[in-house]
């Protein structure tokens, strides 16, 4: 559905507008942003994406081949929401090697049963 | 790496050990302002410091060719498609004042889901990769080292790879990038969902490596019909990418807006631009403003183009940029060619400079039209944003088409671009955190079980690569084919063998502009102009800009078509570049002799500058080595200055020619030499011609003993008389 056609009615509904001082006016224009902007910012907070989590193995240490390749391997398991980053971090924890070894691992189909367990 | 301006920057040197590159600073630089700069007879108000290497703006060699710096950083914009004749440009357009390099994306990577690695050739930009932009930033740090100032690298963070990108830029040195998920959801289909939730993410990466952000609202004056309707949703984009920037915790002094006088001439640009450039700055002080020039209304001409990108650049003097970028003259009809990049880059230079100091003069006013157009926008603005939240937020008036609708709001016309909430590329891939959700890295944006308590998120395992570089995973290529080595074949070998040919855009690529007026109407103009520019040699003839003069007098026309020419530097016949001598040798030889010169600009030529710049004491003429100069003025008939020589006995007649019409240049010169000839005077004087449009050769053929074209020097032609008269004693 689009928003139907309307005339320019500007003249009318400014009228409760034109009694603000401009500086009224600049904290009326950001209050509004601000409600707007609250939610969006709150569903970043609480979500990730593939992108996210293949930029956060990419700081851990991965390549983008092999960070893309592990997400694709974290959301077929259904496994984001809990952090790509955390369960390679915790695996390399358990088993004693390091990030990129538990990475090179998982990639090589190995250890994914003790993921997110 | 290091440059010397005698030589080419070479490619190979630059992909030399570039896994091991690391860039030599990060974030975001300005330029170091100088307050009241004195340069050469001038006081500059709005000036920054001098750069050690340049090319200045023609006219400085009348000012003892000072270089005034602008305060803003200028941008220029790059996309041949190929990196390695990128860099070329980038180096050439530094020269000219650019310290702001944007290097447009390959077409298609917004929809790139993941990194691009190598180096693949692009279309209409680069695929931004890992190894492009090290090689980038590896010549930029060099070039920056050349001319003296930092020059700050830009490039993208859209498209569904956001984040990724935003990491990869943070440790390769990228200065800047664009960065607004309103961009990606309007103009690129993206999920609206997945655009916001990478873009904070994105943001935090951006807003700890020091990168500055530019958002992404001037895209709607490029798409709009009336580019001036839209400016009501331009606060509105603007404040949404902004708030959202500062809630992902960017700091102020990193969000730059980016804003584009909306309109062109003929449309009474000043009226409806400035008063939209004023709210903007009233609205959102505190913030940083990019200052783009106007690309919805040009078409072909380049000239059209300059003027409007001029009004432009006045607006942001009337106000304020802390960056003004540059449009290419050309963009309107092909890629733009690398010469245009110093065009645009000019046009900005040169009228920030001419306006230096404009402030001190005149103010806005403070009642009246501007005020009333102001207040409007910003109440406008205001009606927008409230009808955001009366639709139900943000996702559900994309979902109804409220942005880019062609209506100025609060008039609609139905018209926006509609984008389903839950519809889009990548829709359905954001995914809600766990309550023990983790991300064991800096810079992450949140909730996140590793941001609590004391030390960095990752500290268990020695550090992200934000903080240990050394762990940052470099691949060279993985095209055999598609890659650099393989592009810079050809250019190397015509290295190898000295070729050269002529380019625009990429090495070689043989590609030349002609100007043909065809005195004939439009369409049979233009197809005469195609055939004759066929006929010239021109392979693939394509009109590029086409201006009617009149209806049925004629058309002038811009083609452009490829040339399969190279020529063989060694096969060229260079022209042999005689020493000067020294002033030293100069004047001990002219003090003791008491030589007469005189000079003058014959027939009826009224120019008078350049003749007094070489006779003339104070600017370096010929006077301080001691010749006696007789200057007779302008417009003098050639027997009285040969009259004048033989009353005084000098030994060299010198006369500047100008005007060019009828080649009265030539019969000036040509009538020197003969009423020398007729009076017994030739064999002891020394006939000299001098003139913009003068060669050596052309004053030879007339007669003269030699003729002194652009750029000349009184020591030059000190230095010519001493050998000639030395000549004439021996």
């Amino acid at each position: 559905m689009t928003s139907s056609e309307r005339p320019d009615d500007f003249e009318i509904r400014r009228q409760r507008l034109r009694v603000m001082s401009d500086e009224a006016l600049h904290h009326h224009f950001w209050a509004l942003v601000e409600r707007i902007v609250a939610p969006l910012i709150e569903e970043a907070r609480t979500h990730t994406t593939p992108a996210i989590e293949r930029s956060v193995l990419l700081r851990m240490g991965f390549s983008s081949l092999e960070a893309k390749a592990l997400v694709g391997h974290f959301v077929e398991r259904g496994l984001l929401g809990r952090g790509t980053g955390r369960l390679v971090l915790e695996l390399a924890k358990r088993k004693g090697i390091s990030v990129r070894e538990a990475g090179v691992a998982l990639l090589a189909g190995q250890h994914w049963a003790e993921i997110g367990a | 790496m290091k440059l010397s301006p005698d030589d080419k920057l070479d490619v190979r040197e630059v992909l030399n050990d570039l896994d091991r590159y690391r860039p030599k600073r990060k974030g975001w630089t300005w330029r170091r302002r100088i307050e009241n700069h004195r340069l050469g007879p001038f006081v500059f108000r709005n000036a920054s410091a001098d750069l050690n290497s340049s090319v200045p703006l023609p006219a400085a060699h009348s000012f003892g060719d000072i270089d005034p710096q602008c305060d803003c950083v200028i941008t220029t914009e790059i996309a041949s498609g190929r990196f390695e004749d990128d860099l070329r440009r980038m180096r050439m357009a530094a020269w000219h004042g650019a310290d702001h390099i944007m290097v447009i994306r390959t077409a298609g990577q917004s929809h790139f889901d993941g990194l691009i690695e190598g180096t693949p050739e692009g279309v209409g930009g680069i695929p931004i990769t890992r190894k492009q932009i090290r090689a980038t930033r590896k010549a930029l740090d060099a070039i920056e080292e050349e001319v003296g100032r930092p020059i700050n690298f830009h490039s993208y963070v859209s498209g569904v790879a956001g984040p990724e990108i935003a990491v990869l830029f943070v440790e390769e040195g990228v200065n800047g990038a664009h960065q607004d998920p309103q961009y990606n959801t309007l103009y690129r289909g993206i999920n609206v969902h997945r655009s916001f939730v990478d873009a904070a993410e994105a943001k935090k990466i951006m807003a700890d490596g020091g990168l500055l952000q530019i958002d992404g609202a001037h895209n709607a004056n490029a798409t709009a019909k009336e580019a001036w309707k839209v400016t009501p949703e331009l606060f509105v984009q603007h404040a949404i990418n902004t708030a959202y920037s500062r809630a992902a915790g960017m700091p102020a002094d990193q969000i730059a807006l980016s804003t584009v006088p909306p309109t062109a001439p003929p449309a009474p640009k000043l009226s409806l631009d400035l008063p939209y450039a004023v709210a903007l700055r009233e609205l959102f002080a505190g913030y940083i403003f990019r200052a783009q020039q106007n690309t919805r209304y040009i078409e072909s001409d380049t000239r059209e183009a300059t003027v409007t990108h001029v009004l432009d650049t006045l607006i942001s003097r009337l106000t304020s940029a802390d960056i003004q970028s540059t449009i290419t003259p050309d963009e309107g009809r092909n890629v733009p060619w690398h010469y245009n990049n110093i065009a645009g880059v000019n046009t900005a230079r040169q009228t920030l400079m001419g306006l230096d100091g404009l402030m001190d003069l005149v103010a806005l006013r403070s009642d009246g039209m501007l005020r009333d157009r102001v207040r409007e926008l910003k109440e406008r603005a205001v009606l927008f944003l409230e009808e955001v939240l009366d639709s139900g937020g943000y996702y559900a008036a994309v979902g109804t088409g409220q942005f880019v609708d062609s209506g100025y709001f609060p008039e609609r016309k139905g018209d926006g671009i509609v984008r389903e909430p839950d519809g889009g590329v990548a829709a359905g891939t954001v995914v809600a955190r766990e309550p023990d959700y983790g991300a064991p890295v800096c810079s992450h944006f949140g909730h996140n079980i590793y941001a609590t308590g004391a030390g960095k998120a990752c500290r268990d395992y020695g550090g992200c690569t934000l903080c240990d570089p050394a762990k940052i995973q470099y691949i060279d290529e993985l095209d055999p084919e598609d890659n650099v080595e393989k592009r810079l074949l050809a250019p190397l070998a015509d290295k190898a063998a000295g070729l050269l040919r002529p380019e625009v855009e990429r090495h070689g690529d043989g590609i030349v502009c002609v100007t043909i007026f065809v005195p004939e109407r439009p369409p049979i103009a233009e197809v005469a102009a195609l055939e004759m520019a066929r006929q010239m040699g021109l392979r693939k003839p394509e009109v590029i800009a086409r201006r009617l003069i009149h209806p049925a007098e004629g058309s002038v026309f811009e083609i452009k078509g490829v040339i399969e020419i190279a020529v063989k530097i060694d096969d060229l016949p260079l022209p042999q570049r005689e020493m000067l001598l020294s002033d030293a040798e100069i004047e001990a030889w002219v003090r003791p002799r008491s030589i007469h010169v005189i000079a003058a600009t014959p027939g009826a030529d009224e120019h008078s500058v350049g003749l007094r710049e070489i006779l003339d004491l104070k600017h370096g003429g010929i006077e301080r080595y001691g010749f006696c100069c007789h200057y007779l003025g302008t417009s003098v008939p050639i027997d009285r200055a040969l009259d004048m020589a033989e009353q005084t006995g000098a030994r060299a007649v010198l006369i500047s020619t100008i005007i060019t019409h009828g080649d009265v240049h030539l019969q000036n010169m040509r009538r020197l030499h003969e009423a020398a000839v007729q009076r017994g005077l030739r064999k002891r004087l020394v006939l000299i011609a001098g003139g913009t449009q003068v060669t050596d050769d052309m004053a030879r053929e007339c007669g003269l003993d030699a003729g002194f074209g652009r750029g000349t020097t009184g020591h030059g032609v000190a230095s010519f008389l001493v050998r000639q008269l030395r000549a004439l004693e021996a």
